[in-house]
């Protein structure tokens, strides 16, 4: 049995955290509905995995505390570094 | 032949006038324009002896101004109210002071009157803006912009000092958001403030990790927030490729920024959620849940499967089991129905045999009876011929006493006095009368 909607590989990464969330999505309402087959559910369940670690390594990369950046300094940086 | 014309073109113009005449048919002709009412920004404010001198200025333009002293004390302004940064409303008209042989030429509007600009004027010079910044769809191209769920890093421009900043970063930290803030810090209430917050809005739209710009400041009247009503700062928030979150002021206060943002918000803290549309602490709640989803899905399958395939293989000894019970009761019930069958078969062959040997008795008996038949009908010819009917038949008659016993000899007719004499077709009543005979002789 083929899944309802188009599973992507496991390999292509998501484009954003919102597209990897919504994918997660179809993955649980797919697999909540119990008319996934076997193949199907361990492929699901696989993909569903690497979108959760996506997902988690996206929330830990703002997860250590606001980095605060002045423009000025910034602006300052890339002009030392152009000259 | 250019130059010629050209020439002739310039000499045959009118005049050469008197510069001073000229100029003084210029103050007439400037006096008599129309009087009308400017509204504007204050800058560069001076006085002379006799009168105020100042720049009328907003983003589009400036016109020199002057009022008489005189004139100023009549406007019953307080001490300082004619200052840089306010705005004004003057009434008055174009003037032109000529100069002299010593005295230099001076072009102003003449104001006759002036007064702070209140929030009607503002008001009013806002829904004109606000009208035509619409009418060029400049409110929609912010909100076609998409905002990502969980920017990494945002822009923000407001105040260095200021509690808007220190409200935005709390917010955003109760979303357990802790990425990259890049601070646009810019002035946020004079004249200087519009274009020096086009240029912050600029500057962090041109950096490529920014996903989203906040702008933000606290409250105010309407003339402090007037900065945010700039036309030109809102024509450039609205062709910026960034999203912008503007929060700007109270709840009530509704600048020209808010328009053309692709989200007006009401507080920094709400400008934070905007800014940061994912609740990354719920958002990890749920990744949890997931996970562990998840995990029971792909377990479960395989366990269910397992239970699944357990029945299945148990099934054909089950099945065996089934229609071997169902064959034993088969043969069960073959076997008595055959042994019902054998006594059913044995009597009615034992009803068989007794019919046949009825039948066999009966023709046994029936050749027999046919030869006793055979005898009992020569036996019955043989009697019928020694019957008395048939001796009557051939004449003779029988006597017979009164009560049909046959007299046989002639004593017993004689003391019987009257017989019967029988034919073969019938009797007849005879008397005997013995003394016919002869003296009792009898024939023989």
């Amino acid at each position: 049995m083929q899944p309802a909607t188009g599973a992507a590989s496991v390999s292509d990464s998501p484009e954003s955290y919102e597209a990897a969330v919504e994918r997660l999505e179809e993955i649980i309402d797919r697999l909540d509905s119990g008319q996934a087959g076997l193949r199907e559910t361990l492929d699901l369940c696989r993909e569903g995995r690497e979108l959760v670690k996506y997902c988690a390594a996206e929330l830990d990369e703002v997860g250590e505390g606001l980095k605060e950046l002045r423009l000025d300094d910034l602006a300052a940086r890339l002009e030392s570094e152009t000259a | 032949m250019g130059e010629a014309l050209e020439k002739s073109r310039v000499t045959n113009l009118p005049g050469p006038f008197a510069v001073g005449t000229y100029a003084r048919k210029l103050q007439g002709w400037m006096r008599e324009r129309a009087r009308v009412q400017l509204i504007g920004e204050v800058t560069g404010v001076g006085r002379s002896k006799v009168q105020a001198y100042f720049e009328l200025r907003d983003s589009e333009g400036a016109v020199p101004c002057a009022i008489w002293l005189n004139d100023l004390e009549k406007a019953g302004l307080t001490e300082g109210s004619l200052r840089d940064g306010a705005e004004v409303v003057i009434s008055g008209g174009l003037d032109y002071y000529p100069g002299g042989g010593h005295a230099s030429p001076n072009f102003c509007f003449r104001a006759t009157h002036l007064r702070l600009a209140g929030e009607g004027d503002l008001i009013a010079r806002l829904e004109a803006l606000r009208k035509e910044l619409r009418a060029e769809g400049l409110f929609e191209l912010q909100k076609q912009l998409h905002r990502p769920a969980l920017p990494k890093a945002i822009g923000v421009v407001t105040a260095e000092t200021g509690a808007a900043r220190r409200d935005l970063c709390a917010g955003l930290e109760r979303r357990g958001w802790g990425g990259s803030v890049i601070w646009g810090f810019a002035p946020v209430q004079d004249r200087h403030a519009a274009p020096a917050i086009g240029r912050a809005l600029q500057d962090l739209a041109a950096r490529p990790e920014v996903e989203a710009i906040v702008v933000t400041r606290g409250g105010g009247s309407l003339a402090d927030l007037w900065a945010f009503c700039d036309e030109t700062l809102c024509r450039t928030v609205a062709m910026l490729r960034v999203p912008v979150i503007s929060a700007v002021g109270h709840e009530r206060d509704k600048t020209l920024i808010d328009d053309v943002a692709a989200v007006a918000c009401s507080t920094p803290t709400h400008a934070a959620e905007a800014a940061v549309p994912l609740d990354c602490l719920a958002a990890r709640e749920s990744l949890e849940r997931c996970a562990v989803g998840l995990r029971r899905a792909g377990e479960g399958a395989i366990a269910h499967r397992s239970r699944h395939l357990g029945a299945l293989a148990r099934g054909p000894a089950r099945a065996l089991q089934r229609e071997r019970g169902l064959l034993n009761q088969k043969i069960r019930e073959i076997r008595a129905a055959s042994e019902r069958g054998l006594a059913d078969r044995a009597n009615r062959q034992e009803r068989i045999g007794g019919v046949v040997l009825e039948r066999a008795r009966r023709r046994a008996l029936g050749a027999d009876m046919e030869k006793r038949r055979d005898a009992l009908k020569r036996a019955e010819v043989a009697l019928r011929a020694h019957e008395p009917e048939r001796t009557l038949e051939r004449g003779y008659a029988l006597v017979e006493g009164g009560g049909g016993e046959p007299v046989t000899t002639a004593e017993a007719a004689t003391a019987a006095g009257e017989v019967k004499l029988r034919f073969a077709d019938g009797r007849v009543r005879a008397r005997i009368d013995a003394a016919g005979d002869g003296g009792g002789e009898r024939e023989r």
